[in-house]
């Protein structure tokens, strides 16, 4: 017995209800932290163009550099979800995880639904603020995607979203025998905002290093997506970028299958 | 003072004893915040490529920075941060209870009940590395300095562990603690550059209501540009004054919990 998209569509909404069911911190989030965010990045890339007195860096401009981690922070959000909420270690750890073995769907497309319901905030957050980037001065609001570009940046976008989603996976399965898994998912934030280019623009790297990035799973959680809508990719780079994802999406699915099998056969249905 | 001791010393009896019991988990948190050290170092390192200076300092001075950084942050992880973790979870479900019948202060016993002693092998590897940052520094260090800048870092991580409670505890009244606690390790990241990148009223928040700056880069200041009396009391003041705003906070937010599920 499958179950039907409706049902898929109904747990999404579900999530996303839940989501925005806390006002205050909705708008503390989507506010607060954008600007904390922005401030930081600007203060650090305005400090270091004055001192270098250079026009670009990495090929960036300083309006072109803070357009990139407008978009980064908007669509990271995106990518990651609520990652610390996942609710996989705690299904496991808890128990909660017997009534979804139960249940005539698949545990997994369940909670990927739930994971999808979680972005509303963000998806909020990123029309706002994409609809008031065009009002900012400086040159950092002359930004207007095409519809390629947009359509590229939104592809990007949900293969990102699908990979964090897998690449968590595995770790969030590793619940079947510790304790707590949460380190694992800030371990993956370091490493992939550092390698994805959430943190800096992959184009600051070394020539060698950026030959090695662009055929990991992290570039394209971030920097695919912000490139394609920037117009910094050619329609070939992009498909090569996807391919890449698309590649490691089908590795961490089929390892994240060999952890849950081996964890199904551990797992008491009582939690740890 | 000594019943309070004695009380200490237990926490970290059990806090030992229990994180002996879960091998695995162990392992994952000293991996997670030596990354966390690594990213940071890679991240200097791919700036220093596009410039000389950051906010006036050299990339060795950044280093030493940056080190100072990671050992606030570990004595963070070690001694506080399981217990911030925990404490919008008691007051949301109101186990804050059990902590508030106790014969102790009750900020005493939930922001140091947890020692995390997974954390404090990351203690040891942060004070390493911060050997390492001083011992490769080309230019002369004065020894009494490095005393002052090692001491002032202590007192970044209290003051560290105060701005993060000033974050929690408005969970007694919002009943989610989500969109500060994202807010809090936001703003966090502003401890983490030097302060000379900041200027106008963002600089001025950032050394009083929100002392972001003077966790670790006042102290980093203080050693490369000499012993300067103002501003060690600039950054002891505020540390006086925000531990004084948080204890008041602090009794205000009790008069307003309401007990279990408030």
């Amino acid at each position: 017995m499958r179950a039907s998209p409706a049902l898929y569509l109904h747990v999404a909404s579900l999530e996303a209800r839940k989501a925005m069911s806390y006002r205050a911190d909705f708008w503390i989030n989507v506010v607060v932290s954008f600007f904390a965010q922005l401030g930081a990045v600007w203060y650090l890339w305005t400090a270091i163009f004055r001192t270098t007195g250079q026009a670009t860096i990495g090929g960036y401009n300083l309006p072109g550099m803070l357009q990139y981690y407008i978009l980064v922070i908007l669509m990271g959000k995106l990518v990651r979800g609520q990652e610390f909420s996942a609710g996989v270690s705690q299904d496991i750890y808890d128990g909660g995880l017997s009534r979804y073995l139960l249940y005539p769907v698949s545990y997994w497309s369940f909670n990927y639904a739930q994971h999808l319901g979680a972005l509303l905030p963000a998806a909020v957050q990123l029309v706002l603020f994409m609809a008031l980037l065009p009002l900012m001065g400086g040159g950092v609001g002359d930004f207007h995607p095409g519809p390629v570009q947009f359509l590229m940046a939104l592809a990007a976008l949900g293969v990102g979203n699908l990979l964090y989603y897998l690449i968590q996976l595995p770790l969030q399965s590793v619940a079947f025998w510790a304790d707590n898994v949460w380190s694992l998912s800030v371990l993956l934030r370091f490493i992939s905002g550092l390698l994805g280019g959430s943190m800096l623009p992959l184009d600051l790297f070394p020539p060698g290093a950026r030959a090695v990035l662009q055929w990991l799973p992290f570039r394209a959680l971030f920097d695919l997506p912000v490139a394609a809508i920037l117009g910094r990719l050619t329609v070939a780079e992009w498909a090569l970028g996807l391919a890449v994802a698309l590649g490691w999406c089908a590795l961490f699915w089929l390892l994240a299958k060999g952890v849950w099998r081996k964890g199904e056969r551990s797992y008491t249905g009582v939690g740890i | 003072m000594g019943r309070y001791l004695r009380l200490y010393l237990n926490f970290l009896r059990f806090s030992f004893s229990r994180a002996m019991e879960f091998r695995l988990d162990f392992f994952f948190r000293v991996v997670m915040d030596a990354a966390f050290y690594a990213v940071q170092i890679v991240f200097f390192s791919v700036i220093y490529r596009h410039t000389a200076l950051l906010g006036g300092w050299s990339y060795d001075q950044v280093l030493i920075f940056a080190c100072g950084f990671f050992l606030i942050d570990a004595l963070h992880m070690t001694i506080f941060a399981n217990n911030m973790w925990w404490l919008p979870i008691f007051v949301n479900k109101g186990d804050l209870d059990y902590y508030l019948v106790r014969p102790v202060s009750s900020l005493f016993f939930l922001s140091l009940r947890d020692f995390a002693a997974n954390s404090f092998l990351n203690l040891l590897l942060a004070a390493a590395l911060m050997a390492w940052a001083l011992l490769r520094f080309p230019g002369p260090l004065d020894p009494l300095r490095v005393t002052l800048f090692l001491a002032l870092l202590v007192n970044g991580a209290f003051l560290y562990y105060l701005i993060h409670l000033a974050f929690l505890i408005p969970v007694f009244w919002l009943h989610s603690n989500r969109g500060l606690g994202e807010t809090f390790y936001t703003l966090e990241k502003y401890s983490e550059k030097p302060d000379r990148i900041f200027h106008g009223w963002v600089r001025r928040l950032l050394v009083s209501a929100l002392p972001f700056s003077l966790i670790a880069s006042f102290p980093a200041a203080l050693l490369f540009e000499g012993l300067r009396p103002g501003l060690l009391l600039h950054v002891l003041g505020v540390t006086a004054l925000a531990f004084a705003a948080v204890r008041a906070a602090w009794q205000l937010a009790l008069r307003n919990y309401s007990s279990a599920s408030s």
